[in-house]
């Protein structure tokens, strides 16, 4: 016997546009990640501290992304988190890889398809 | 059954969406906290059913705002889950070894979130 969804009884339109309604309000700041990012990755000296700052804006988009529907979000943002916390992060090799990864993150962030 | 559940975390949109889910699918009642002290503090006064903890938080981070929360006798009974943006397994065992009754992963499902606070609590 399957046991009862939870969700049988909630209104899923409504929090659905509840939480596009978030989603807009906290645009700004997950975009003030990105460039974060973007700033890191275009780097050519990256700073301990800046490329502190990247990996914890990655770890934050890591986490959030994927409650607003952006599954494949969070992952490109694990990558570059564990990418920022290796120390010999941002060789010439993975510069392009970086630059891509952020420039496919802000892509996906500006065209997130509504919930509702 | 009602519940009250305290959420931790530092960060805005977790924790507004974690509250949006509860109380919305759950119907449970939420109350929230930015900081380990200001959650420490809401939970002694509250006294939430359980508490929904985030792990890397600035100054106080949840595994420390845990240990405080287990030696005031009036916050020391409360569940604790935390939550974690950590996958790698290593740090979740680490998590889980602190004595929390539960490590949730982020990004979560709204939908799912509160039947995942209820399947470790043992609320279903």
């Amino acid at each position: 016997m399957e046991s009862p969804d939870p969700c049988d009884g909630v209104d899923k339109a409504a929090l659905a546009d509840a939480i596009d309604c978030l989603w807009r309000r906290f645009l700004p700041e997950i975009l003030r990640r990105v460039a974060v990012l973007e700033e890191a990755a275009a780097a050519k000296n990256i700073t301990s501290s800046r490329r502190e700052a990247a990996q914890s804006a990655a770890h934050k988009l890591a986490g959030v992304l994927g409650t607003f529907g952006l599954t494949r979000g969070t992952v490109l943002a694990r990558e570059l988190e564990l990418t920022f916390a290796r120390e010999s992060a941002a060789e010439p090799a993975s510069d392009t890889r970086l630059i891509e990864a952020t420039r496919q993150l802000r892509i996906m962030i500006e065209n997130r398809p509504s919930a509702s | 059954m009602g519940r009250k559940i305290l959420i931790i975390d530092d960060e805005d949109d977790i924790r507004e969406v974690a509250a949006l889910s509860l109380e919305s699918v759950a119907g449970w009642e939420t109350l929230t906290a930015a900081s380990g002290a200001e959650g420490i503090a809401k939970a002694a006064d509250e006294q939430p059913d359980a508490i929904l903890l985030d792990v890397m938080m600035p100054e106080m981070d949840g595994p420390a705002t845990f240990q405080q929360l287990r030696k005031n006798p009036a916050t020391a009974n409360i569940p604790v889950l935390l939550l974690t943006a950590k996958v790698q397994s290593h740090e979740q065992r680490r998590f889980a070894g602190l004595g929390v009754e539960a490590v949730l992963l982020k990004p979560f499902d709204p939908l799912k979130l509160s039947a995942q606070i209820a399947s470790a609590l043992g609320w279903d």
